[in-house]
């Protein structure tokens, strides 16, 4: 503001001195805040991973989360360290269906789909075990081993002492699947969650005490070792915690798909929910989300340490992952960062521009005019700019539009090229790693290799036929058949674009395709093939689509600019003897060079984008063989919500089409050079 | 320079089809010097001429005339006879495939109609402003404008998504509409000033001298003088919000909603047609919306994109 202060005095010296030095502080800090290095660190804080080919069914923590249980569909029960090493292994005679550990390890409830529940010591050995009817499918115990609660799935709820005899069980007779225990000796409170959305506390004895009712049926509870607070996960996706003592409900989080497993810290104060939508959610004591760990499929289990300093994810992949809460919330922080630093860095492009324009009022003719004209000073401009109140206002529509939906996803695309993009959750600067993935990539670089033969073949494509054809229909010399020729030509513009495709590749069919049937009729049945799935053919298939390839489009682009031709030219060229042949050469061709400069620009911008002519096909298949890079990036952000890499390509994309762009406007002649 | 050329272009009678130029059959004058110097009868080069178009139409409408057989057979004709014509012809297949995407044809022609309408207004109020006022920052205004015909759509089709579903409009008419309504004016505003700049700065004068506002003149002179380029604008973007299939395809995602370009392409997944003859017959229902535009607005469509390349 003091340089536009100054500026409005007389020196001339002072205010361009201010301003060169205020543009060389933003400049810095802008670089400064790009270039701020980051702590390296895994993402989401985890601390170990480990990948097995069967579904992790139970996961269960200590409470300071220095074990790890994990039970998987393959019968094995296994218990690991913090650091992920193997401590001990128990085998069960089917799969692990449920787990729960005491507080300081000492005791293992599972439940198996062998039908048993079993009890087991710190070690892994196995003190005794009960036998339902139908397969076990959770199971509990008290923090000092003296009770275990066990759901089957033959409808009943199993609680059995410390010697493995039963206290007492209860039919429901109706779908049970979710038990904690809280409390020891005699005062330990079993917590059942049933499909009729009810909760109930049962004394040691077998005694309902507090019963508490939900809307859907509860999938998973935890409850803390005091009983204050209860968290149950429910089948419409939503996780709600409950006042141990009364039953009412605290607050609740909406989950994208059923909860499969819900877990709580010691005091309450943090809550890890797991759901199919493929997510674990990290929630704060007051049901905020602080973290969403998202995983590459469903989540089936999950487990918090007691102190909530810990926690792992199980899912349906058989992938285990471990860890650390303050890891992952840094990680969260530090997104909240990078959106400080990017309003900080859209604040100062701003600032620039400012500055520059102010520099243009003051150091170019242009800009000095109309400064003058401006009147004196910012208050003339602003008075100007009421004046001109309407004109704003009137374009204010369409310039809102255009920064919403076109200034900002540009930017925003770019910028995100160079993070990890969750949307909603966190973005995280990453540098050029989205590149370098991509370059490891084999479906970005056979998109690459391709989307440079589809360029090609498309200018190819567009450069022949539609030409041709236009110079022969031109030089048909009855009207009445010129202008049908034309007109039939053009008709298959009618065509949706998606239908073209369609009909074709209904035609490459290798059941009942025209294609294979033809070569059939013709005895060349050996030349029949899956066209689309054959990775030596299907490339060639592809850019086969549409023979012979007479665009309508370029073809009346073609044609228009030949009947544009002035006819003494072709007349004087008539005069002198010239061939039609060397008519096209020498006349018609340079004459055509605007179209084919606009051909030209349209057909690369189009090919570098290819998208539905290899998703409605082959769908990048077989392998890697057709994909483009369009393709890749729409397979990236929409399935493997790889939001990042995605807007990457988006760039490398939107770099070429530019050179490009630039290159054929100064390189490629225009007719007008030709014309005088 | 590019832009003299733009000029040329659009004062040319461009090649159009449809029967509104029917009458220029028969020897239209626009051709008639280049015939002063040929002879009027078949010689070898015209009959191979002929001979060579004849057979690059067929192959062109092999694909068409391919669907239309198709679309008139039944699964046993199709499997059972393959190199027969339709017998009989199964007409119900057209009332098959009009049940099944009746709806997403009306989805298509709401969306687009609606964006259309919505660019053609606010492109044709911004393009008059920039044309006919003076204010502050004009140039570089539209400069900026200008500068979004370098943004490929696939740059920002990501972004755009996460825009929309931060929005929450994901699967609704305004997830297509807004975008497109927005997209579509970069290029119609271009069209509409270059056009507004070349109405005589007279008939505004007269309108302001008879006390006219400046909306009103805009309304009263330059919207009628301005209908062929707003024509133009209309159904270009018509033509190619009507076949958009990334898009949409990335925001809406319930069967209900889709637009037509998509929804043929889930003809079997979603909607549960499994024969081929409807589904062929969809395939051509699709078109008429295309069909109906393009009988009287070729000429437009055409000058439209012409325009819009050379000058861009």
């Amino acid at each position: 503001m003091s340089c536009w202060r100054s500026a409005s005095s007389a020196i001339r010296l002072r205010p361009a001195v201010c301003s060169i030095a205020l543009a060389i502080a933003l400049a810095t800090s802008l670089l400064l805040g790009l270039a701020l290095p980051l702590a390296a660190q895994s993402p989401d804080g985890q601390l170990w991973g480990q990948d097995t080919a069967n579904r992790i069914q139970a996961l269960a923590l200590t409470a300071d989360g220095g074990r790890v249980v994990i039970g998987s569909r393959d019968n094995t029960l296994r218990v690991l360290d913090s650091s992920g090493e193997l401590i001990g292994q128990f085998e069960a005679e089917n799969s692990i269906s449920g787990v729960d550990i005491s507080p300081d390890g000492q005791w293992l409830a599972v439940a198996s789909e062998d039908r048993f529940v079993y009890l087991l010591d710190g070690d892994g050995n196995a003190l005794w075990k009960h036998k339902a009817s139908r397969p076990m499918n959770n199971a509990a115990v008290a923090s000092d081993g003296s009770l275990v609660a066990a759901t089957s799935d033959d409808l009943t709820v199993y609680v059995l002492d410390g010697e493995g005899n039963i206290v007492w069980q209860e039919v429901l007779g109706i779908g049970v699947e979710a038990v904690d225990i809280y409390g020891s000796g005699e005062q330990a409170r079993v917590v059942v969650g049933s499909s009729d959305g009810l909760i109930t506390i049962y004394s040691r004895t077998g005694k309902a005490l507090l019963q508490a009712g939900l809307d859907y049926s509860v999938q998973s509870v935890s409850v803390t070792p005091n009983g204050a607070r209860i968290l149950a996960g429910t089948e419409d996706g939503t996780a709600i915690l409950l006042n141990g003592a009364n039953g009412d409900e605290i607050w609740r989080f909406e989950a994208e798909d059923t909860i499969v497993g819900v877990a709580l810290a010691a005091d309450s104060s943090t809550a890890l929910v797991g759901s199919e939508d493929g997510s674990a959610y990290l929630l704060a004591g007051d049901g905020t989300l602080t973290h969403r760990f998202r995983q590459d499929d469903d989540v089936l289990s999950v487990a918090l340490a007691g102190d909530g300093s810990r926690l792992a994810i199980g899912t349906i992949a058989g992938a285990a992952r471990y860890y650390d809460r303050a890891a992952a919330v840094a990680g969260a922080a530090q997104s909240t960062a990078q959106r400080q630093r990017l309003i900080f860095i859209l604040v100062g492009v701003f600032a620039l521009l400012i500055l520059l324009a102010t520099w243009a009022a003051r150091n170019t003719a242009s800009g000095q005019l109309i400064y003058q004209r401006s009147a004196a000073g910012p208050i003339g401009l602003l008075q100007t700019m009421w004046r001109a109140r309407l004109s704003y206002l009137l374009i204010l529509p369409t310039l809102l539009l255009l920064l919403t939906f076109n200034y900002y996803p540009a930017f925003s695309g770019l910028y995100h090229a160079f993070t990890k993009w969750s949307p909603g959750v966190s973005t995280e600067w990453v540098g050029f790693a989205n590149f370098e993935f991509l370059l490891e990539d084999r479906f970005f670089l056979s998109g690459f290799r391709n989307a440079g033969i589809l360029v090609v073949v498309s200018i190819i494509k567009t450069m022949t036929f539609p030409l041709l054809v236009a110079e022969f229909i031109f030089n048909v010399r009855n009207k009445f058949s010129q202008y049908w020729f034309r007109t039939l030509f053009v008709v298959p513009i009618v065509l949706p674009a998606v239908v073209e495709i369609l009909v074709w590749n209904n035609i490459y069919d290798p059941a009942i395709g025209l294609l294979n049937e033809s070569l059939k009729l013709f005895g060349l049945e050996n030349l029949t093939r899956v066209w689309y799935g054959d990775a030596s053919v299907s490339l060639g298939a592809i850019i086969f689509i549409g023979v012979p390839w007479v665009n309508a489009f370029a073809l009346l682009i073609f044609y228009g600019g030949l009947i544009s031709i002035s006819n003494e030219i072709i007349d004087a060229s008539l005069v002198d003897g010239a061939s039609t042949w060397r008519r096209f050469w020498t006349i018609d061709l340079p004459l055509l060079m605007g179209q084919i400069k606009l051909l030209l620009i349209l057909n690369f911008i189009n090919a570098v984008q290819t998208f539905e002519l290899v998703f409605l096909t082959t769908g990048g298949g077989p392998g890697a063989a057709t994909y483009t890079p369009a393709l890749e990036l729409y397979y990236l952000a929409m399935r493997m919500d790889r939001m990042g890499v995605a807007s990457a390509i988006g760039m490398i994309l939107f770099l070429i089409i530019l050179a490009g762009t630039i290159i054929n406007m100064r390189y490629v002649r225009s007719s007008t050079e030709y014309e005088a | 320079m590019v832009s003299a050329q733009g000029q040329k272009e659009s004062e040319q009678p461009l090649p159009v089809t449809g029967d509104n130029q029917s009458g220029e059959t028969e020897g239209g004058s626009m051709y008639a010097s280049t015939s002063l110097f040929r002879a009027p009868k078949f010689n070898a080069g015209q009959i191979i001429l002929y001979a060579i178009l004849i057979i690059l139409l067929f192959i062109t409408f092999i694909p068409i005339l391919y669907l239309i057989v198709l679309a008139l057979k039944d699964n046993g004709q199709i499997y059972g006879r393959f190199w027969s014509l339709p017998n009989p012809y199964r007409w119900v297949n057209f009332t098959l495939g009009s049940l099944a995407i009746w709806r997403s044809i009306l989805n298509s022609i709401l969306t687009s109609g609606t964006s259309t309408t919505a660019t053609v207004v606010l492109a044709s109020l911004s393009g008059y402003v920039f044309a006919r006022h003076r204010f502050p920052g004009k140039e570089m205004l539209y400069t900026g404008i200008l500068a979004l015909l370098m943004i490929p759509p696939i740059l920002t089709l990501i972004p755009a998504y996460v825009l929309i579903l931060n929005m929450g409009l994901e699967n609704t008419y305004w997830a297509l509409i807004l975008p497109w309504t927005s997209g579509g004016q970069v290029f119609a505003l271009l069209l509409c000033r270059s056009f507004f700049a070349t109405l005589p700065e007279e008939f505004f004068d007269a309108a302001r001298i008879d006390g006219a506002s400046e909306l009103q003149s805009f309304i009263r002179i330059a919207v009628p003088l301005s209908a062929p380029i707003l024509v133009t604008v209309a159904v270009v973007r018509l033509v190619t919000t009507y076949n958009q299939f990334m898009w949409p395809l990335v925001v809406i995602s319930s069967p209900k909603r889709q637009v037509v370009a998509v929804a043929l392409t889930q003809f079997t997944s979603e909607i549960g047609v499994t024969d081929l003859g409807p589904q062929m017959a969809g395939y051509i229902l699709a078109a008429i919306p295309l069909i109906v535009l393009f009988s009287f607005g070729m000429r437009h469509y055409v000058r439209g994109l012409t325009a819009g390349g050379l000058k861009a």
